[in-house]
């Protein structure tokens, strides 16, 4: 238990000093900002754009590069001639990288909703989206992290990643001005999906059943290829 | 009484032998070193009894259990420097000390070890912004801090400059003196040489030879020379020793320039050579003996020099 408390407070500490965790807690905080001044009352299209961005970066970019940076260095390897297993370390690393999360997310909720007048989403509606988001886009996160050589090339592929995958969800163009087939092929998208249902949670409160199970579909199928292929060195 | 006990370990990686049944053991108290090129097998071997690998066939007892069934219990009582192993750029001194000794359920303290290890300075320093040297001190630290029975140090003196080396050996006796059992595996003769008791000389998987440093080379008996000058410039006939010094037991062969006299031989042929001199009443001066070395030792038990293994195996 000591052991425990102490990992998680020496990683958070860890956390803190990564650059990465401050640009995924500022990036799409910026972004709302830079657009906010042309938002209108009562929108529901940019915080869901947002919020969308925000847990993905974490989920794609700053999980994967850590993991396999902790891999790459071998400090999974020493862990395990310790008595504590190398598997606590994951676990403290993927609750932190959430809890990162939930701040990013909290951020745009207090700015958005407080100070560019965008509505409240139905709580329920966003806590669904909100969790079922998460697991899918961790999921990708633990995957590229199971593959992925070392740190460098995790971050590489989570950025090569996250572009065309933020332009099919339509976080970089609202869908309607995208080509017909690609807003198609983007609500399939893990982002896409999650975008559709932040959008439903802040305009009527109910969720399409599509989106919903397109996340889990990816949560399910890709944590296992994770687990599958994860090599702790 | 042995603390570790390896019997017929072999390992295998697709077709490739890399352990080919080796066997030691390492007594309570010993710093025993484990000798040989870059894939002979010897990180692979002690990665086995650390737990972090699985024989393919062999028994291993380290402190009376099994590395891979109670490795829990075990990891308790070893302390192990990996090669190859870096701590996150961030973390401080101070910070991995203190998490690594919260691991173990009786640590030392780890501001004792800081002092130490000479790290006091550098205790808010982050592990990115040490030195070679410093890093290695502090990843020897982490392998004691949790008061182990026997540490394994693996290679750890790779990449550092002379002076770093030598201080680092200081701190390996030192770990030696607190009676803590010493598993060091190396590639480098001199490092053995200056610290090892007894030495396990591996060689493509295998152990070519068990024994203690002096063991060893007297088993081998390998040649080697010493060169003296005659104090009277060798300006007359009377004072020229080679016939004499050239029939004393030992003496492979002596030659002379000018008033330089160097023999080679073997055994005990430099105290023959020097209790002659001193019969004959010969002074000389610039007495040197070139010591019996490991090196010598290692190319007449593997038949091959050190270097060209090195450089032949890449594995």
């Amino acid at each position: 238990m000591k052991s425990l408390t102490k990992l998680t407070t020496v990683e958070t500490k860890l956390l803190v000093r990564e650059p990465g965790a401050v640009f995924s807690l500022l990036i799409p905080l910026f972004i709302l900002l830079a657009f906010g001044g042309s938002i209108t009352e009562g929108d529901t299209v940019l915080l869901p754009m947002a919020v969308t961005m925000a847990i993905a970066m974490v989920g794609v970019y700053l999980l994967p590069t850590t993991l396999a940076t902790y891999r790459e260095h071998g400090i999974l390897r020493r862990l395990s001639v310790t008595p504590v297993r190398p598997g606590n370390l994951l676990t403290v690393q993927i609750l932190l990288q959430l809890v990162l999360t939930v701040l990013a997310v909290v951020l745009l909720l207090v700015v958005g909703t407080g100070f560019l007048g965008a509505v409240v989403p139905s709580g329920t509606a966003f806590a669904v989206a909100f969790a079922l988001g998460v697991a899918s886009t961790f999921a990708i996160g633990l995957l590229l992290a199971a593959l992925a050589p070392n740190g460098r090339s995790a971050n590489g592929f989570g950025v090569l990643l996250f572009f065309p995958m933020s332009y099919l969800a339509g976080l970089m163009q609202p869908p309607e001005y995208m080509p017909e087939p690609l807003a198609v092929a983007g609500r399939f998208t893990p982002l896409g999906a999650m975008r559709e249902s932040f959008h439903s949670a802040w305009s009527n409160g109910i969720l399409e059943p599509l989106p919903l199970i397109t996340m889990a579909a990816y949560a399910v199928v890709l944590s296992a290829l994770a687990a599958r292929y994860f090599r702790w060195e | 009484m042995a603390v570790i006990e390896v019997d017929e370990l072999c390992k295998k990686y697709d077709d490739h032998v890399v352990l080919d049944r080796v066997s030691f053991s390492v007594e309570k108290g010993e710093v025993f070193g484990i000798l040989g090129p870059n894939g002979a097998g010897k990180t692979t071997a002690v990665e086995c009894v650390e737990g972090l690998r699985r024989p393919d066939s062999g028994t291993i007892r380290v402190l009376g259990s099994d590395p891979i069934d109670q490795s829990l219990e075990l990891r308790e009582r070893i302390g192990v420097q990996l090669q190859h192993t870096r701590l996150p750029e961030t973390i401080k001194v101070w910070e991995a000390l203190d998490l690594y000794a919260s691991f173990y359920s009786r640590p030392r303290d780890w501001r004792e070890l800081l002092e130490w290890w000479g790290l006091a300075e550098q205790r808010d320093t982050r592990f990115g912004r040490l030195s070679g040297g410093q890093k290695q001190r502090l990843f020897i630290a982490l392998a004691l801090v949790g008061d182990p029975e026997v540490a394994f140090l693996d290679e750890l003196t790779t990449g550092l400059d002379p002076q770093a080396r030598r201080a680092t050996w200081e701190l390996v006796e030192r770990v030696r003196a607190e009676g803590v059992t010493v598993v060091l595996v190396s590639h480098f003769m001199d490092e053995v040489e200056e610290l090892c008791d007894r030495v396990a000389v591996f060689d493509r998987g295998r152990v070519v030879a068990l024994d203690t440093l002096a063991g060893l080379i007297d088993r081998v008996d390998p040649e080697y020379r010493m060169g003296f000058r005659l104090m009277d410039g060798g300006a007359s006939p009377a004072s020229a020793p080679e016939a004499l010094l050239g029939n004393l037991p030992g003496v492979g062969s002596v030659s002379r320039t000018d008033d330089r006299v160097e023999l080679v031989g073997r055994g005990d042929f430099a105290t023959e050579v020097t209790a002659a001199l001193a019969r004959e009443r010969l002074l000389v001066a610039d007495l040197r003996i070139d010591g019996r070395s490991l090196d010598d030792a290692f190319i007449a038990l593997t038949g091959h020099s050190f270097r060209a293994t090195e450089n032949g195996d890449g594995s």
